[in-house]
């Protein structure tokens, strides 16, 4: 058995990272098989995510590209009657684990989700969440969080007059972007993000494709998107789903340029019937 | 490459498929100048030399055409993989063809000076050029309409041939010139004439390369021949 998930959060910015080019992969997908109830929707999917680059996942509706990424932070297991055979790594440990925390997983593996979803409190409430509720309560601290993660999901200097009004009074691309910065302020490892511009006009689209381009630099992005020029625009690899199946996974530019498998040929090329 | 699946957006369909039309199209009236241009210049033929150099303005449209439309797949359809290739070959080509044409009218310009003087009969030794030319250009062609590969990378060495034979053709033009001082005029039309054959080997040859990168994603251009 895997030794209990040590959950040490690097904090971004530091220096004791591996230099850039030394990229390695965080998340390890083995043979992984999901079942809700007797329907199978995933199929023996393995893969490797490399860190601090952006991973698409494409594939049309029902592809299990979504059902993937929430398992990476063990959410499919809040639905009853959900199996999994087969195994995720977290930097070469089960997610799995008895000894994983799922609290301190999902910490470490933070979502942002296709509709912006703050809460109805301040903008600096939103921020801290995660932190109060892991009892950490030091004003300077809390404080100090805000700005990081405001600065790091670009919004800082749209919202730094205001932290205590209430974030339902943000744009919409402003609010999504709240939740890239409550996401981050964990300190996650993987920021996984699930369709987060679908609901976003072209110029908020572009701040948050800009804000995924920034912040690769210091976390490792899992993206699903139905946005064929989105994963071109933002991701290094792009994986395609088909019915339950990774059919093929490469760099994104010879995915979108010379794909070699027809499936993926067919789809993003619109001949999908 | 996908095969002939029709796309969902049956628009995009006939957007490639007009597109490719008039890359074929524009291939088509460039063979049939190159082949009044050649009548003019063997057959001693102004008409022929005339008609060769009016002509090019209906290439000149077409490859404008192939760029309004090339651009408006871009800007509607997004196209990706072998849409996209074939988007950007389709581009290219038209290009290429309007060189080969250009060099047709340029044929047609140097042998309606020819026709105007006495008869060389060194005119005779462009024929195995014109020949090997007008076969280049037309397998290039065959090899774009037909998703061709293996036709197109035969172009290459065959280009390599077609410089040897404009290079020993331009030596023995010019070791005529000091025994024939009077002709030297006609036997530099000839050795123009014998140069544009060689960069229709060229320009036939791009196209080559450009079908091969549209059908299999391959770039084939400045390759070692050692490397195949």
């Amino acid at each position: 058995m895997n030794p209990p998930m040590k959950i040490a959060h690097t904090p971004y910015g530091s220096s004791a990272a591996a230099p850039p080019d030394a990229r390695q992969d965080l998340l390890s997908v083995r043979n992984f098989q999901f079942f809700y109830g007797k329907k199978q929707a995933l199929y023996d999917i393995s893969m490797d995510i490399p860190e601090k680059r952006v991973t698409a996942f494409i594939g049309p509706s029902g592809c299990g590209k979504s059902t993937l990424l929430r398992n990476f932070n063990r959410m499919n297991e809040l639905i009853d009657g959900v199996r999994t055979e087969g195994d995720i790594l977290l930097q070469g440990h089960s997610i799995f684990s008895a000894e994983v925390e799922v609290i301190a997983l999902r910490r470490a593996i933070g979502m942002v989700f296709q509709k912006s979803n703050p809460f109805p409190k301040s903008i600096y409430e939103n921020v801290v969440y995660g932190l109060r509720i892991s009892g950490r309560s030091s004003r300077a601290e809390l404080d100090e969080t805000v700005e990081r993660s405001l600065r790091g999901a670009a919004l800082w200097e749209e919202v730094k007059d205001r932290l205590h009004e209430s974030a339902l009074g943000l744009s919409g691309g402003q609010m999504q972007r709240l939740c890239i910065a409550r996401a981050i302020a964990n300190r996650p490892k993987v920021l996984l993000m699930d369709e987060p511009c679908s609901a976003l006009d072209p110029i908020a689209t572009a701040k948050v494709e800009e804000l995924i381009h920034d912040l690769k630099n210091e976390f490792t992005i899992v993206i699903v998107t139905h946005n064929m020029q989105q994963a071109t625009r933002c991701s290094d690899r792009t994986a395609f789903f088909y019915l339950g199946r990774l059919i093929e996974y490469d760099d994104t530019a010879r995915i979108f340029s010379n794909p070699s498998q027809k499936q993926t040929e067919d789809y993003i090329t619109g001949r999908f019937g | 490459m996908a095969e002939s699946t029709r796309h969902i957006l049956t628009d995009f369909d006939s957007a490639l498929e007009s597109l490719r039309t008039s890359v074929l199209m524009m291939a088509s009236l460039t063979t049939r100048n190159l082949d009044n241009a050649r009548r003019g210049l063997f057959e001693r033929d102004e008409d022929w030399c005339n008609t060769a150099i009016a002509d090019d303005e209906e290439i000149d449209a077409l490859e404008i055409q192939v760029d309004r439309d090339g651009i408006e797949i871009m800007l509607r359809f997004h196209p990706y993989a072998s849409d996209l290739r074939s988007v950007i070959a389709a581009m290219k080509m038209s290009v290429n063809l309007e060189r080969v044409a250009d060099q047709a009218v340029g044929i047609a310009r140097r042998a309606r000076k020819l026709n105007g003087r006495d008869p060389l009969p060194e005119v005779a030794g462009l024929e195995p050029l014109f020949k090997h030319a007008s076969a280049m250009f037309q397998d290039a062609i065959r090899a774009y309409a037909e998703n061709d590969p293996e036709l197109a990378r035969t172009l290459k060495p065959r280009d390599r041939e077609l410089d040897e034979m404009n290079r020993d053709y331009a030596n023995r033009i010019t070791e005529l010139m000091p025994k024939n001082p009077d002709l030297i005029h006609g036997y530099l039309e000839l050795i123009f004439i014998a140069r544009f054959l060689e960069r229709i080997g060229d320009q036939s040859t791009n196209i080559a390369e450009d079908t091969v990168f549209a059908v299999i994603a391959e770039d084939i251009r400045h390759a070692s021949p050692l490397s195949r």
